[in-house]
């Protein structure tokens, strides 16, 4: 019996692993993939995890699980993992996922890897072998672990969700007890959903800390919208600036579109590996050393407050469009 | 109040090559340094100081890097204690957060711990949890907003989707990111008393009771591959004062690789 259990707090990241796990499960001798939900309400709507991919949905359902509490779902996720004896753990690597992840461990005396991108399981030898990405996205690691069981945390991203029509799971109550958290939760505010699907975007124009003001964005979005495209940024103009919800790198979204035009972005390791799979990257910044040329196909050594109007205007006279 | 710091001396990731041809990590020639995020710790420890409380630096790092932890020092902390790895054969986050929790056991009556959310190099994200866990403390991470009044402390989380408010009891184990202040530049002043504080050096073995191999055995995960990531891009740089040259010189390109249209 090798199970192989997921987690995510986020429903979107629970799919991505999951249709992985459905993938996989055969070629590698899973005999069960399964899914956690954690709280009343998810425990309520568990059957819906079936066409998702999963054989078996492990519910908690207490209500105090409702609100995100680390401690609460640190206690949930470990009791879940003792009753249940997966060999995988996958873990969506959200903030979330990632503090969950390494005490779930620690608690457990499980072995735990971050930023997995590949993993497989060997019955023979009771080891999984997990592929990372390590400093940041500047090398891969492998590791062997073989103090199961093995939580591997997969950045958002990796993975892509797939509906599995028809299939159906079995819903299995597990009683664990939650302590009060000693971490009180005051209040969570949830940024607003733009409902934009960046993924889909052919064309992303990504914008960096280079851009000064808010009212900028006005020329980042009308050459994005002549391009058929989206507008994306950094994770400083998310956190700091507050002028999206999203952001893109190793701890946001990785995107692969057609063409990635950056401005006024440095080129941190921890920003361009969520652009790297672009099939082609335009970067624009008006420092002649600034790392992000060695990472872009064409890279325009300019102010892009005097270059990208002259785009803007250049793409309107040629009629220059994005099939 | 005692509070804990602690810092690591990391690896300057943006001078992290990988050889083109082996695809090896140039880990060896790589530069070192205490991290920036580590100076976002240390900003947040002392900014939190209240009256009469003692700041201290806590690293597992060689000995012999010390003078790489001066302007540390120099940014508020009390004193440095380096939980020497020269000689340490485990690696891997169980074993960091096994030894900073001995340490901190050992300083005793410590009332409060900072980490970054993660280190500059590392960046595995388990080290903090897994502290708490040892310690068992709650762990309030990615603080934001982070004030403490007599023995509760509160903080905006800065998670994916939002922020989280909270409120903690000490003592716990905070992380902040880089965004959670702007860490002080210390003066010629500071740099001058940093030399008198007091730098600790420990041996995890003898003066932590730890063992590396058991540590190593217990934490069940070994490297067997490492492999740099080699992504060739064209590199093709344009410039000049001519803006409407440069536009149409990009457009030219962008229509020659057939990703837009004319
Ligand atoms: C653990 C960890 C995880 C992280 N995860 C992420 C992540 O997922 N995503 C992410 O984005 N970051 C992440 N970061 C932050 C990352 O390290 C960088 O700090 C950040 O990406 C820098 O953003 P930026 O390029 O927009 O800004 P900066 O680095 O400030 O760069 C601004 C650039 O704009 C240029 N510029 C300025 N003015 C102009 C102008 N007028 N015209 C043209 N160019 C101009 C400058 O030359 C500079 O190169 C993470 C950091 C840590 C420690």
């Amino acid at each position: 019996m090798a199970k192989l259990l997921v987690y995510s707090e986020e429903a979107g990241v629970a799919r991505e692993l999951l249709a992985k796990a459905r993938q996989v499960a055969g070629t590698q001798g899973f005999t069960e993939v399964g899914v956690v939900a954690l709280g009343a309400a998810a425990a309520a709507t568990a059957a819906i995890w079936g066409e998702w991919g999963a054989d078996v949905v492990y519910t908690v359902a207490e209500p105090a699980l409702d609100v995100y509490n680390p401690e609460t779902y640190t206690a949930a996720l470990a009791g879940v993992i003792e009753q249940v004896q997966p060999v995988v753990v996958l873990v969506g690597a959200t903030k979330r996922g990632l503090e969950v992840n390494g005490r779930v461990a620690e608690r457990l005396g499980a072995g735990a890897v971050s930023w997995c991108d590949d993993f497989s399981y060997d019955a023979a030898s009771q080891s999984v072998t997990a592929k990372c990405l390590v400093y940041t996205g500047i090398g891969n690691n492998t590791y062997r672990i073989n103090v199961l069981p093995a939580l591997a945390a997969v950045p958002p991203g990796v993975f892509h969700e797939q509906a599995f029509a028809g299939h159906s799971a079995a819903v299995i109550a597990v009683p664990v007890a939650i302590p009060a958290a000693r971490m009180r939760v005051l209040a969570n505010s949830v940024k607003a959903d733009t409902g934009r699907r960046l993924q889909d975007a052919p064309v992303i124009v990504d914008v960096g800390q280079g851009m000064r003001n808010r009212e900028d964005l006005a020329m980042a979005e009308e050459l994005a919208g002549l391009l058929n495209g989206q507008v994306a940024c950094s994770r400083p103009i998310s956190s700091e600036r507050d002028w999206f919800p999203e952001w893109l790198g190793l701890s946001g979204l990785k995107l692969s579109p057609d063409l990635c035009i950056t401005l006024g972005v440095s080129g941190s390791i921890q920003h361009t590996i969520g652009i790297r799979e672009s099939k082609l990257i335009v970067a624009v910044n008006s420092d002649e050393n600034a790392g992000i040329f060695a990472q872009a196909d064409y890279g325009i050594h300019a102010d892009l407050y005097q270059f990208v109007p002259a785009l803007i205007e250049a793409i309107k006279t040629r009629s220059v469009t994005k099939k | 109040m005692k509070i804990v710091a602690c810092i690591k001396y990391s690896l300057t990731l943006s001078e992290l090559k990988v050889d083109p041809a082996t695809r090896e990590l140039r880990l060896a020639t790589t530069p070192q340094r205490v991290g920036t995020i580590d100076r976002n710790v240390l900003e947040a420890a002392v900014v939190l100081k209240p009256e009469g409380s003692t700041v201290h630096g806590l690293t597992l790092a060689p000995a012999g890097a010390r003078e790489a932890f001066r302007e540390a020092i120099a940014m508020g902390l009390d004193d440095l204690t380096i939980v020497d790895s020269t000689n340490w054969a485990a690696g891997g986050p169980m074993a960091t957060a096994a030894v900073l929790a001995a340490a901190i056991q050992k300083m005793g009556d410590v009332d409060l711990v900072v980490c970054g959310e993660a280190s500059d190099d590392g960046v595995t994200y388990q080290v903090p949890p897994r502290l708490a866990e040892r310690l068992g403390w709650p762990l309030l991470a990615y603080a934001r907003n982070i004030a403490l009044a007599g023995a509760t402390l509160t903080a905006d989380r800065d998670l994916d989707i939002g922020m989280q408010s909270v409120a903690c009891d000490l003592p716990l184990v905070l992380t902040v990111t880089q965004e959670t202040n702007t860490p002080r530049r210390p003066t010629l002043m500071d740099a001058v008393k940093a030399k008198k504080k007091p730098v600790v050096v420990w041996q995890p073995e003898a003066d932590l009771g730890l063992s590396a191999e058991a540590l190593q055995a217990a934490g069940g995960v070994t490297r067997i591959a490492q492999e740099g990531i080699v992504i060739a891009r064209k590199e093709q740089l344009f410039q000049g004062d001519d803006m409407k040259a440069l536009a149409n010189q990009l457009l030219d390109a962008l229509l020659a690789e057939h990703v837009v249209a004319e």
